[in-house]
């Protein structure tokens, strides 16, 4: 099968607007976590710590020139990261609107940022918003897919935290198996009233910045964000920049707890190992892990455990998420990204707030910038429902 | 692509168990709700906190995940919305208690993923599990999936369907969006000329697929989606799917058409209608299960079933041709004129 690079890049989240301020902000240890908010409405606002991105939705509109009715926050979250990812990898507009290029997205909150909108639409009978198609996930990724009118297979997928990992997984796939020529894939989540409330009612959001890894940590910070990749097949890359090569994806689900992990962490295990089999490396060849990490009691432990069970003595991990927050849907889109940086710069970012490590696990994330040589990076995203993913990227 | 060995379908018409499609159920105030079966093998526990379309869809995969020799290797869902009504009850909790102490269970239930996720759960399945969502190509993408899967890892075997649900919410914003009928229609009324929107369906639709053809119900030839509002790229992309699908000269048996009553989508149906040309025989479904994301899903069961009996209700008919064995049946569906797909349903090899 055809092997798959990256050839473009583009990303917005809490530590930066673009991919050079993301960088920037993982060498220096910059978190973008804070109780300041200024571009959502929720009690929550100001009193729990977010990763919020500072820019308006006004200012995005203005910017992006994206100024029909019923665009969402998390449309223009996509829609910035694509615009850049586009630019970068130089995609012409006879090659986005060819039929073999696909458009995979992912999303896990969508259009219902807008919760008092759609509160007013669900229940009213007349008179509706401008909103009335952008609640659904798929509204985020048909905007971006009639503004650059591209016309392969489109799709978005939800699995929760995993969403976005299984869009690159997904858009992978259909460049190996010849179902198309280039793939953007990638996925959006915006700060939302809905998910804010949804993990404060299970108890995981933690009343200060999220300490991943630490024996005393409190819960996750969500965060918002977008990343998305262009995909090219090794025979169109020619002459061009390639940031790295997929070359793992493994897909599993915990089958345990509809909102937790089980114990000996079968879901993660067997994620890691499904990587590791499609790359057709050994646990021992794996440099680097961007751990999913969200600072919860449940998901570090169990992702230790199964770091633990299938490498025996993990290599060195960091979560990111301490920088970012949690950006659930684009979760996988972002890590991968930095995973990508992770080898294109021979480098690691360290890992924020970690004071001691998990009693029963002993793990120690990387605390301090690092240059190494790094050929294989892996990055995990686990979410509700049990849906695990992980990728792996190889030096180019 | 892959052959379907076993299907099931939780529709409004009696589509589960004790199957007869010939009666036609009516749609209540334009609504086609699905008719629930007493879901066995579900513990009540877990079915009483379940919403509808995590309930439908759960309860027309379990027989399959469950009664089958051998557990699918992964599982597929494709739903435009997931469960919408958890989802609504969640926010409202957020609105009208202004934030306060919440229960999480509508909120858990409410992700797009508890179908596939309470799927894995229920049936210990810890093997690929997924969740497409793209509106009228979720469940063509869960076809995809599974169809590249099984290229990947011959042998292997995939449980694929498509699951939507009508809520009072999804109901209200579909309404005032203009995609609902405004007056009260009855399924033979359906189809008269004029009238813009559709009346709303909901549904499950669940396929097990493997690449053997020993035993196969049917067999999923092709599958081709595509974007477009453009009435001539409808056109060209169907003379290109039938030329690059059946052998050359020949015709599809039957066109099961994705007509919905909507007049503003006519013209996509009409022009495949002349494209196949009026020596076969078109078949219309939307008068049994209205209209929604996934119905594409709903139109695959349907074609089994055709095949398996060679025959069809007098009630699907658009237009007869002589007769002649359903071997080749093409599906065009289009989801609000934009979500264009095309399938080919044909009778397994061996049978």
């Amino acid at each position: 099968m055809n092997r798959v690079f990256v050839t473009g890049i583009g990303i917005i989240s809490a530590i930066g607007n673009t991919l050079a301020e993301n960088r920037l902000s993982l060498m220096e240890g910059r978190s973008g976590i804070s109780k300041i908010s200024d571009n959502f409405p929720s009690k929550f606002a100001g009193v729990l710590p977010f990763g919020e991105i500072k820019t308006a939705n006004s200012r995005f509109k203005e910017n992006l020139n994206a100024k029909e009715p019923g665009i969402t926050r998390t449309t223009l979250l996509a829609l910035h990261a694509m615009e850049e990812a586009i630019k970068d990898s130089a995609l012409t507009t006879a090659e986005l609107a060819s039929f073999d290029t696909a458009l995979i997205g992912a999303t896990t909150v969508g259009g219902m940022c807008l919760i008092d909108e759609l509160y007013r639409d669900a229940n009213k009978n007349e008179g509706g918003s401008e909103y009335l198609s952008s609640y659904d996930g798929a509204s985020v990724t048909m905007y971006l897919q009639s503004r650059y009118n591209i016309n392969g297979i489109n799709n978005t997928i939800n699995t929760a935290c995993s969403s976005s990992a299984n869009a690159i997984m997904y858009g992978t796939r259909l460049l190996k198996n010849g179902l198309a020529k280039r793939a953007i894939v990638g996925g959006a989540d915006s700060l939302a009233k809905f998910t804010i409330n949804g993990f404060n009612s299970l108890y995981i959001l933690s009343p200060d910045a999220c300490t991943p890894f630490d024996a005393d940590r409190k819960g996750l910070n969500l965060g918002e964000g977008a990343a998305f990749l262009v995909l090219e097949k090794e025979e169109d890359c020619a002459g061009k920049k390639i940031y790295a090569e997929v070359t793992g994806y493994g897909n599993s689900n915990d089958a345990f707890h509809p909102s937790s992990l089980s114990e000996n962490g079968d879901g993660p295990y067997r994620s890691m190992q499904g990587a590791l089999e499609t790359a057709r490396l050994r646990p021992g060849e794996i440099d680097f892990i961007n751990a999913h990490g969200t600072g919860t009691e449940n998901n570090d432990e169990v992702e230790s455990k199964a770091m633990i069970r299938l490498f025996g003595h993990p290599p060195a991990f960091t979560s990111t998420k301490s920088n970012t927050g949690h950006t659930l849907g684009a979760a996988g889109a972002v890590e991968a990204v930095f995973s990508i940086l992770n080898l294109v710069y021979q480098e690691i970012y360290p890992g924020l707030n970690f004071k001691n490590a998990i009693i029963s696990t002993g793990l120690i994330p990387i605390q301090s910038y690092t240059t190494t040589l790094l050929k294989h990076v892996m990055s995990n995203s686990f979410g509700f429902g049990g849906n695990c993913t992980s990728l792996i990227f190889s030096k180019a | 692509m892959f052959y379907i060995h076993k299907t099931t379908c939780i529709s409004p018409q009696q589509t589960f168990s004790a199957v007869d499609i010939e009666h036609l159920n009516e749609p209540v105030n334009n609504k086609f709700q699905a008719v629930e079966p007493s879901y066995e093998g579900i513990p009540p526990g877990i079915l009483r906190r379940m919403g509808k379309a995590v309930r439908l869809g759960v309860g027309a995969a379990m027989p399959l995940v469950h009664h089958s020799t051998q557990p699918p290797d992964g599982i597929i869902i494709g739903t435009s919305m997931g469960g919408l009504e958890d989802c609504i009850k969640f926010l409202n909790q957020v609105i009208e208690y202004n934030e306060g102490m919440l229960t999480p269970t509508n909120f858990v239930q409410s992700t797009s993923n508890a179908i596939a996720g309470q799927l894995g759960l229920l049936s210990k399945n810890k093997g690929y599990n997924i969740t497409h969502v793209h509106r009228g190509f979720s469940f063509e993408n869960a076809i995809l999936d599974a169809a590249m899967l099984l290229k990947e890892t011959p042998g292997t075997n995939y449980l694929i369907g498509g699951v939507d649900e009508i809520s009072s919410y999804n109901y209200n914003i579909e309404y005032l969006g203009g995609w609902y009928k405004k007056e009260i229609f009855s399924s033979k009324d359906l189809y008269t000329p004029g009238s813009v929107a559709s009346i709303a369906g909901e549904g499950a639709a669940m396929f097990l697929v493997n690449d053997q053809s020993t035993g196969a119900e049917a067999q999923l030839k092709a599958i081709h989606i595509f974007q477009t509002e453009d009435i001539a790229t409808v056109g060209n992309q169907l003379r290109q799917f039938l030329e690059k699908n059946l052998p050359a000269g020949e015709k599809p048996d039957l066109l099961l058409s994705g007509e919905n009553g909507d007049s503003r989508f006519l013209k996509y149906y009409t022009t495949c209608e002349t494209l196949t040309g009026n020596d076969i025989t078109i078949a219309r479904f939307k008068h049994m299960m209205g209209e929604y994301p996934t119905v594409s899903s709903v139109a695959v069961w349907l074609a089994c079933e055709i095949i398996k009996q060679n025959a069809l209700p007098q009630h699907m008919l658009k237009s007869k041709s002589p007769d002649r064995d359903f071997k080749n049946i093409l599906i065009y569906n289009n989801y609000k004129g934009l979500q264009h797909s095309m399938m080919l349903v044909s009778k397994a090899e061996n049978q």
